[in-house]
Formats: C-alpha cells, sequence, structure tokens
C-alpha cells in the first residue's frame, strides 16, 4: 500500500503543464547541436530547419511517450542489489563528479584522487541508506587516456551496488563499457547484466541539446544498454523567473529527449531526472540547496505520475561549504519534499559547496537523512493487528507497555535507530567531550572505512582488467587515519 | 564647466538602468556640444561607479547590474563614432580573448563576464562555446590579445583549462598572455594547480581582476 502523495499542483494545472509544454515543442523548438540527432528527429516526423532548430508535433510526442517504459532497473555487480523504480523507491544515489575531497585525514580540502573513490565506494557499499554510487569525485591521478577508466574501476572494484557516471567523450565511453564486459565475463553477459549505469545532460536549458553528451545518449541507446537523463533548469538565467515557468521549459525538456531516446529505440526505459534550481538573483549564484528546488521536484514526482515514468533527480544538494546547519536543512527538507510527492530516486549523497566536493562526514549524516525518509514512506504501517487494541486493553489506564511481550517483539522495527543523532543526556555529551554531528559521522566512516572491503572482486578478474589497461590505478581503498582520531 | 545638470542626467539614467534614457541625455548632451569623452567620464561612468556599489551591498541584484552595462554599452555604440570622428584615440584598457571550454555548451556566465569586460574599457573577443584549446590559442595571437579567460560549468571538462596553458608552454608562448580562469567548476585552488595567472568566484571580482593584471 502506498501512501498518498502530497500534490502541490491541481489535476487540471498539470495537465495544462503538459500542455504548455507541448505547445513549446511545437512552436518555440529545440536547438540540436549533434547532427545524427537531427536526422533521428527528422525521420520519425519532426520538421527540423538547417540551424538544426526542431519542432515537434504533438501528436509525435504522443506517440512516443505512450510507448514509455514505466520502470527503470540499475544493476549492481551483486544482483541482490539492483533497484528498479518507482517500486524499490526512494533509491538513494550520491552526488557525482565533484573535482575536490575534504581529505580524511587533514580535513583540508584538496583534488580528489582514484585512492578517494575507491575509499568512497568502500563507505557506500557499507552504509545501508545508499542503493547507487554515482562515482562521487574525479581522479585528478588519471594517466592520460583514462580520464573516467580512473574513476570507473576503482568504483566498480570495490563496490557492489550498482554504480553510475558519465563520461566526457566517445573513447572513454568505450573503454569504460569494455570494463564493463570484462567485469560481466563477455559483451553478452554484459548486455544481460550491464553493471554500469550511464547518467548524461544532453539538454543544456533553455531548450538546446549538446554534441557530446547526445552523441553518448545515442550511442548507449541503439545498444539497449542502461542511460537516463537529467534537465537542469535554473529560474531567472537559462528559465523564466517563475517556478511554472521554469517546470514548463524543465518538461519541454524532458519530453524532447525521451521522445528522441524512443525515436532511436523504441521501448528504453527512462527517467524523468532533474535538477531545476532558482539561481540566487542577488549575484546570479547557482542554489541547488534551495527549497524551490525541492518544490520543482515534487511537481516533477506530480508530472511523472502523470505520465507514469519513474521520477527524481538531484534533490538535497546543499551549497554548505562544510556539515553544519545549513547543510542538514538544505539537504533534508528537499529530500523530505521531494520523498512526500512519490519522487523514488534522490542524488542526494555526500557533497558540498555545489556538488564541488566529497566529505567522508556528509555522505554518512546524508545517509541517515535518507534512512529517515526511507522510514516516512514505509509509512504508518495501518493494519487492524498494528491498531494494537488488545495491548491497549491489557494495559489499561496508568499502565505501561514496557513489559509488554507486544513491545519486545516490535521494539527493534517499528522505529528508526540513528547513528549519528545523539539522545543521550546533555552531561553523557559533555562528558564525551561536546562531539558535534559531524564527528560523530566521521567516526562512523573510521569504522567502516578501517575495515578490509569485502566487496574487492577476485584477483583473476583484476589481472585480467590490468592485462586490458596497461598503466591503470591501483583503485584500492587505504584509508589514512586522521591524527588524533585513532 | 556648466554641464553639470547634464552630466547629472546621464549619470542618473545610468542608476536608473534606462537605456532609453541614457540615449536621450546622451543624445541630449551631443546636441548641447559637450565632449563626447566628458560625456561617458563625467556622467556614464560615475553612474557606472554607482550601479557597481549598489550591487556589491545588494541594493540591486544582478540583472539590474547587467541592464546598466547594457545601457552602457548602447550608448558607446553612439558615442564610439563619435570619438573617432573627432580623431580621438579609443582608450581601451586591455584585449580580451574569452570562451567556454571544449565539450561545454554553458555560455550565461561568460556572456556576464563579456558584457561587464565590455563596460569596463576591454576590447572583448567571444568565441563562444565548446571552443578548442587551439581556437583559444590561435585567436589570441590573431588580435595580440592581453589575456585569455577560460570559462567552464562541467566538472568533466575542466581540464581543458589546462589543457590550453599545457599547449601555449608547449608553443613557448605562455608568457605573451595572461590566462585567467573560472565559471562554476573551479576554485581558486583548481586555478593555481594549472598554472593560471588568476581565478575570480565571479564576473565582477574577475574585471577588477582584469584590470590589476593589465596594468
Amino acid at each position: 500500500m502506498h501512501m498518498k502523495h502530497v500534490e502541490l499542483l491541481t489535476a487540471k494545472q498539470v495537465e495544462r503543464v503538459h500542455e504548455a509544454a507541448l505547445w513549446v515543442l511545437e512552436n518555440v523548438g529545440i536547438l540540436a547541436h549533434h547532427a545524427p540527432a537531427r536526422e533521428v528527429f527528422k525521420a520519425h516526423g519532426c520538421s527540423v530547419d538547417l540551424d538544426g532548430l526542431v519542432k515537434f508535433p504533438p501528436e509525435v510526442v504522443a506517440k512516443y511517450l505512450q510507448i514509455c517504459p514505466t520502470s527503470f532497473t540499475f544493476h549492481g555487480r551483486d544482483p541482490q542489489y539492483d533497484r528498479t523504480i518507482p517500486d524499490c523507491g526512494p533509491v538513494v544515489v550520491t552526488g557525482s563528479s565533484a573535482p575536490n575531497v575534504v581529505d580524511p585525514a587533514t580535513g583540508v580540502e584538496r583534488r580528489a584522487t582514484s585512492t578517494d573513490i575507491a575509499n568512497i565506494a568502500h563507505l557506500i557499499n557499507e552504509l545501508k541508506g545508499f542503493d547507487i554510487f554515482s562515482i562521487s569525485t574525479l581522479a585528478d591521478d588519471a594517466p592520460p587516456g583514462q580520464f573516467s577508466l580512473s574513476r570507473f574501476y576503482p568504483a566498480l572494484k570495490n563496490c557492489l551496488k550498482p554504480v553510475r557516471s558519465n563520461t566526457p567523450d566517445m573513447d572513454d565511453l568505450r573503454q569504460v563499457i569494455r570494463l564493463g564486459e570484462l567485469i560481466a565475463g563477455g559483451a553478452d553477459a554484459y548486455r544481460e547484466r550491464p553493471v554500469i549505469n550511464h547518467h548524461y545532460c544532453p539538454m543544456v536549458s533553455p531548450l538546446t541539446m549538446d554534441v557530446d553528451s547526445t552523441e553518448a545518449v545515442m550511442y548507449l541507446t541503439e545498444r539497449g544498454l542502461p542511460v537516463y537523463t537529467t534537465v537542469v533548469p535554473n529560474a531567472g538565467l537559462t528559465s523564466p523567473m517563475t517556478l511554472m515557468g521554469t517546470l514548463i521549459v524543465g518538461n519541454a525538456e524532458f519530453l524532447a529527449i525521451t521522445v528522441f531516446q524512443q525515436m532511436v529505440r523504441e521501448g528504453t526505459p527512462i527517467i524523468y531526472a532533474s535538477l531545476p534550481t532558482v539561481a540566487d538573483m542577488r549575484t546570479g549564484a547557482y542554489a541547488p540547496g534551495a527549497i524551490e528546488t525541492g518544490m520543482l521536484c515534487m511537481a516533477q514526482a506530480q508530472l511523472g505520475h502523470f505520465y507514469n515514468v519513474p521520477t527524481g533527480g538531484y534533490i538535497g544538494l546543499t551549497n554548505a561549504h562544510s556539515n553544519d546547519a545549513q547543510s542538514g536543512y538544505e539537504t533534508g527538507m528537499n529530500t523530505l519534499g521531494a520523498v512526500l510527492a512519490g519522487a523514488t530516486l534522490l542524488n542526494m549523497g555526500g557533497l558540498f559547496s555545489s556538488l564541488m566536493a566529497f566529505d567522508f562526514g556528509k555522505a554518512v549524516v546524508d545517509d541517515e537523512i535518507a534512512l529517515m525518509n526511507k522510514r516516512v514512506v514505509r509509512g504508518l504501517e495501518f493494519s487492524e493487528d498494528n491498531l494494537a487494541l488488545e495491548v491497549i486493553a491489557q494495559a489499561g489506564p496508568g499502565g505501561d507497555f514496557m513489559k509488554s511481550k507486544h513491545t519486545k517483539s516490535l521494539m527493534k522495527t517499528t522505529a528508526l535507530f540513528p547513528k549519528v543523532a545523539d539522545r543521550g543526556m546533555r552531561a553523557q555529551w559533555e562528558a564525551a567531550g561536546r562531539p558535534d554531528a559531524q564527528s560523530r559521522a566521521r567516526a562512523v566512516a573510521r569504522g567502516i572505512l578501517s575495515q578490509p572491503n569485502s566487496a574487492v572482486w577476485a584477483p583473476e578478474l583484476d589481472a585480467q582488467i590490468r592485462a586490458e589497461f596497461p598503466g591503470l590505478i591501483a583503485g584500492e581503498a587505504t584509508w589514512v587515519e586522521a591524527e588524533g582520531d585513532a | 564647466m556648466g554641464n553639470e545638470a547634464t552630466y547629472e542626467q546621464l549619470k542618473q539614467s545610468i542608476v536608473d538602468q534606462d537605456e532609453d534614457a541614457v540615449l536621450e541625455a546622451v543624445n541630449k548632451a551631443l546636441a548641447e556640444g559637450v565632449d563626447p569623452r566628458d560625456v561617458i567620464n563625467n556622467g556614464l561612468l560615475p553612474g557606472l561607479n554607482v550601479i557597481g556599489e549598489q550591487f556589491e551591498c545588494e541594493d540591486i541584484f544582478l540583472p539590474e547590474l547587467m541592464q546598466a552595462a547594457l545601457a552602457f554599452q548602447a550608448a558607446m555604440t553612439v558615442l564610439e563614432p563619435k570619438i573617432k570622428e573627432a580623431g580621438g584615440a579609443e582608450q581601451k584598457k586591455g584585449t580580451i580573448v574569452i570562451g567556454t571550454v571544449k565539450g561545454d555548451l554553458h555560455s550565461i556566465g561568460k556572456n556576464i563576464l563579456k558584457l561587464l569586460f565590455e563596460t569596463s574599457g576591454f576590447e572583448v573577443h567571444d568565441l563562444g562555446i565548446d571552443v578548442d584549446l587551439f581556437k583559444f590559442i590561435d585567436k589570441a595571437n590573431e588580435v595580440n590579445a592581453d589575456i585569455i579567460a577560460i570559462s567552464a560549468l562541467l566538472t568533466t571538462t575542466l581540464i581543458g583549462q589546462r589543457d590550453v596553458i599545457d599547449a601555449l608552454k608547449d608553443q613557448g608562448t605562455r608568457d605573451k598572455y595572461k590566462v585567467i580562469v573560472g565559471g562554476g567548476a573551479t576554485t581558486k585552488e583548481w586555478a593555481d594547480s594549472i598554472g593560471a595567472d588568476g581565478w575570480s568566484g565571479s564576473a565582477y571580482d574577475a574585471v577588477v581582476l582584469a584590470g590589476k593584471l593589465v596594468s
């Protein structure tokens, strides 16, 4: 039984947003920079002018929209971690591709390396709130020609959960797919269970399709490999200064890329994923932690229900530069809004400074926020049994419930037990040296990362991969203790 | 003097971010026989100074700063030919080649900066988006640029900034230009690590930075 979803728009308003997006696609159009993409649009009923402006007749959009699958599956190295949305939702994903990491030993922000990716993969593999590891950082130590390999190899090697990320060009994409085939045990086996889940942002707001990401999406879609996209309108800069106008630009972009993928290969699974923001017009600053991002994500979840496709996106990011109150309320409030509205994919974990830096403590706090959100979705668990009338009668007025068998049988499952949140008395907290949430979170990360990683694959497979890609980085999780942490 | 009222009107029209009023005030001043250079230096630029101060203390927002800059630019299209006619040399602070790195189509930050550079007296050559590294270098060579300014929003294409600097080094022309980097994916540490001559977190500060680099 699913809980009732929060709806910010009426059914009529949702229909109007859909119509408005169709109007944009028919009358304003989408500028497609990638020539083969223009050909796809032209061959399937769109008009395309010499500059690459694509216009979509509403019946063409309707035709391809209706053949969209209603679910999307992420595959992990271990099938027990496969996740299908919307049914397994909310599925929680790390934030991705930050150039920097907060050094776990020194606390100083620096360029991230492949070793950081290995450590993060190990951590995410163990944190129960996370379902998918979207490769959190870049690898500054990547050898020439192995930019993406230096990210995917340590990620996949150290994590059994589905791994997700992007590649900057076709050479990198082919290399990464080859890595996936080696892991799966051949091209056919990989097609059966593609353990790499690709993601791109081919739509550049407003209403433009790029070259490189479009090419990658087309290549993967043609081959039936999993790939989904995110639309990223930014109110006041790349979309109108109203939430409704921004919703419509994003919806038109979603429809365009979705129709495109169906034209390339009918029945391709998709996700209505987005990162809608409202620019801080005082300076033009990017504000993914703004409450309006959550509101737009909620509205997009409604549209996703209207189209019967899974929804979500980058929700729960923060502008904060440390694991402080801002970091907590921006991630917490926005993700809660999204799950209440029925979004089932949350790209939320581990990043500070608007996707610029990964922090191990932040990932642990976000794991806890993710578990809280999942608890909300589990709901009140209405059942006749759960009304507990007999137990109420047994205890009677003035009685207590602590000694009842009923309590004992349910005390470990009714409520979530947070690892970071402190529920002790103030005196105990003071005696412990007044640890804040960040230091408690870092202790959790330390506890996990100081243990060996059982997710690492067999030495034979590793040797095979290393033989195929000479000069590959080590990709091993090696945790360095901070001074005073031990 | 005696042109105080005219200068005040010019200044106020910029402060009001009103392009029509700016053009009206400029044409009126020219009709009154005011030297076009005085129109700029005693009227329009003091207006822009006020705008800059208001922006810094958040009395006005980015779109208002942009509108004032656009109004100033509109005035310059009238004033520049007059200055040339009179045989006056353009006062140019320096020449800048600007663009967004290869693989990246994001242009808004770059366009804001371009406008502010132009408003501040730089000659700007905009190469647009998705710019190949050699296009930066060839253009800089062609226009004898002082500064190459490279924008990047996507973290995965960020290395395009380093590629330009490395290519300049390979060609032995690194010292010919100041290279500045910026955009959502960049940090000061990144700029330092790739050997850039400067970095700025905002378009407004980038103009100050460029001014220092050419002085």
